[in-house]
């Protein structure tokens, strides 16, 4: 699916002027291409995938999310995504399947046929056999596993992700972000990926959209080029740090600007 | 987490973890002491051997077990009424506005009332019988129950219900799958209030009213009127243990229903 994303402003009602978290964002997110997002906290690429994922409602703008197989009808945000969110958003009353089946029981499909597809879901994100754990009971990377899981088992062509691995530790983060590329590269579905790591961006990324400190806009957008399949060892060739320094750059003056606002809103 | 499972994990030396228990036996073994050293008379402070020998007594005659029943019955029923119309009005308050303002100010006017002072007009209603005591023991339980169910549902997890529509859920969906589910561990927490609440209207209604001359509220009040001191003690013994018997169990049905819940608020 591609998303065409025009002019879209976002401004959140602090009871003054507002707080301009997106200003004119245009971008068109390439169907079939994982698109990571990347920015200092606060400048809006949260706000912009959930707008896109029909979440938000957003101030003013347009989207456009087309088929390309079937341009003539156009979807609704929302329609055809769905979100894997920052802390996750397992149902805790749930175990594992029941998690993960939860989109096909809201959608009225039968309870064998939606375990069925469920099981297949937990077995291809490595998770066999945890199917009646409670979620409480599995290990940050496990429960990661059955929130994307949960998410892939809609079958949606668009897949919104707002830094769905910040919270892991390093090695679980690596071990997650190859198990994200080998399913991107079966799945090829189109990914929006919300991230501030640098090297997760280049990792995971067809292209990185780079953002400004708030107000949001588009500060450059960096292709990557790196052949897939992609893995871990990237990291050590020289491609990968020219990307890594030229994007540390942009980004290093973002970061800034978003300290001086923050220092300067703590100041009032 | 039990006692025995404490005693096994915890790396503590021998004799501090039978602190508890050397506790207990030496204020048992003092008080034993001074009664008989000093000759107190029983009907002031019995000793806690002649405490036990009432306690064989009653129970050996039947007449702790009876009143204990029935004043278990008592509050289970009154639990049980306050429990249903507690759950289902904060549910109703949750999701209706109108509702939630129709109740609100009835609530907020009711709840802080000391349950108790409301037993003389209920007595006037009502007479001393069964009735009167299932009504006092329910109102005081309704009132933590629909307060923490009401505040349950309207604190869901804001995340989860964006999840969920994420999903596909429509707003029916919502309320049934998620924002009643939610709010589980704060019903559970108003059920617990509430229980502590009707144990103690119930044992005070069969004190104050208690027609029916039952319960250990009564056998509390008949044996304090004659001195029975003795039998105070043994009675009131027991109602501890019976008090604390049932926060075990409910902890245990909160376990039972939904695992996930306990330990949450």
């Amino acid at each position: 699916m591609d998303i065409f994303v025009e002019n879209l402003v976002q401004i959140w009602d602090d009871g003054g002027d507002g707080i301009v978290a997106l200003d004119g964002i245009t971008h068109h997110f390439a169907s079939a291409k994982l698109t990571c997002l990347l920015g200092p906290s606060g400048c809006g690429k949260s706000t912009l995938t959930q707008i896109v994922g029909g979440i938000e409602q957003a101030t003013s703008g347009t989207i456009r999310i087309i088929d390309p197989a079937n341009p003539a009808t156009p979807a609704r945000p929302g329609e055809r995504s769905v979100m894997m969110w920052q802390n996750l958003n397992l149902f805790p009353w749930r175990n594992v399947i029941d998690n993960v089946a939860f989109g096909l029981e809201m959608a009225g499909v039968p309870r064998a046929q939606r375990y069925t597809h469920a099981r297949d879901m937990i077995a291809s994100v490595g998770l066999k056999h945890f199917e009646e754990k409670r979620c409480s009971q599995l290990s940050g990377g496990m429960r990661q596993r059955v929130a994307l899981a949960r998410a892939l088992v809609m079958d949606q062509p668009i897949l919104l992700m707002d830094e769905p691995f910040a919270a892991l530790d390093a090695q679980t983060k690596i071990v997650m972000q190859e198990e994200l590329t080998r399913i991107f590269e079966r799945m090829r579905k189109t990914i929006l990926f919300v991230t501030h790591a640098i090297d997760e961006a280049i990792l995971l990324g067809d292209e990185v959209v780079v953002m400004t400190a708030r107000p949001g806009r588009i500060k450059e957008v960096i292709k990557i080029d790196l052949p897939r399949p992609r893995s871990q060892e990237l990291i050590n060739t020289p491609e990968f740090g020219d990307l890594y320094d030229r994007i540390l750059h942009l980004i290093r003056e973002e970061v800034l600007n978003a300290m001086q606002q923050q220092n300067e809103a703590a100041a009032q | 987490m039990s006692i025995k499972k404490r005693l096994k994990k915890s790396k503590d030396p021998l004799w501090l973890r039978l602190l508890p228990i050397a506790s207990v036996v030496l204020f048992l073994a003092i008080w034993e002491a001074v009664v008989r050293l000093r000759g107190i008379a029983p009907i002031i402070l019995p000793a806690p051997s002649a405490i036990a020998d009432y306690l064989a007594l009653m129970i050996a005659d039947g007449s702790l077990p009876f009143h204990l029943g029935v004043t278990f019955l008592r509050i289970m029923a009154g639990f049980l009424v306050a429990g249903f119309f507690g759950i289902l009005l904060g549910v109703l308050m949750g999701m209706s506005r109108i509702v939630s303002r129709l109740l609100d100010p009835w609530i907020a006017a009711l709840y802080p009332l000391p349950k108790i002072s409301l037993i003389p007009l209920l007595i006037i209603w009502l007479g001393t019988g069964e009735a009167y005591i299932l009504t006092i023991s329910a109102i005081s339980a309704f009132f933590p129950v629909v307060i923490s169910t009401y505040a349950g549902i309207r604190q869901a997890d804001q995340g989860l219900l964006r999840a969920a529509r994420d999903l596909g859920a429509n707003e029916r969906q919502v309320q049934l799958k998620v924002v009643i589910p939610a709010a589980v561990p704060s019903i559970f927490s108003g059920l617990h209030l509430g229980m502590g609440v009707t144990i103690i209207l119930v044992v005070a209604a069969e004190m104050i009213g208690a027609s029916s001359q039952s319960g250990m509220g009564y056998l509390l009040i008949r044996y304090g009127q004659v001195l029975e001191t003795e039998k105070v003690f043994a009675a009131l013994l027991v109602l501890a243990v019976f008090g604390g018997v049932i926060i075990k169990a409910q902890e245990r049905i909160d376990r039972w229903i939904a695992p996930w819940a306990v330990g949450k608020p």
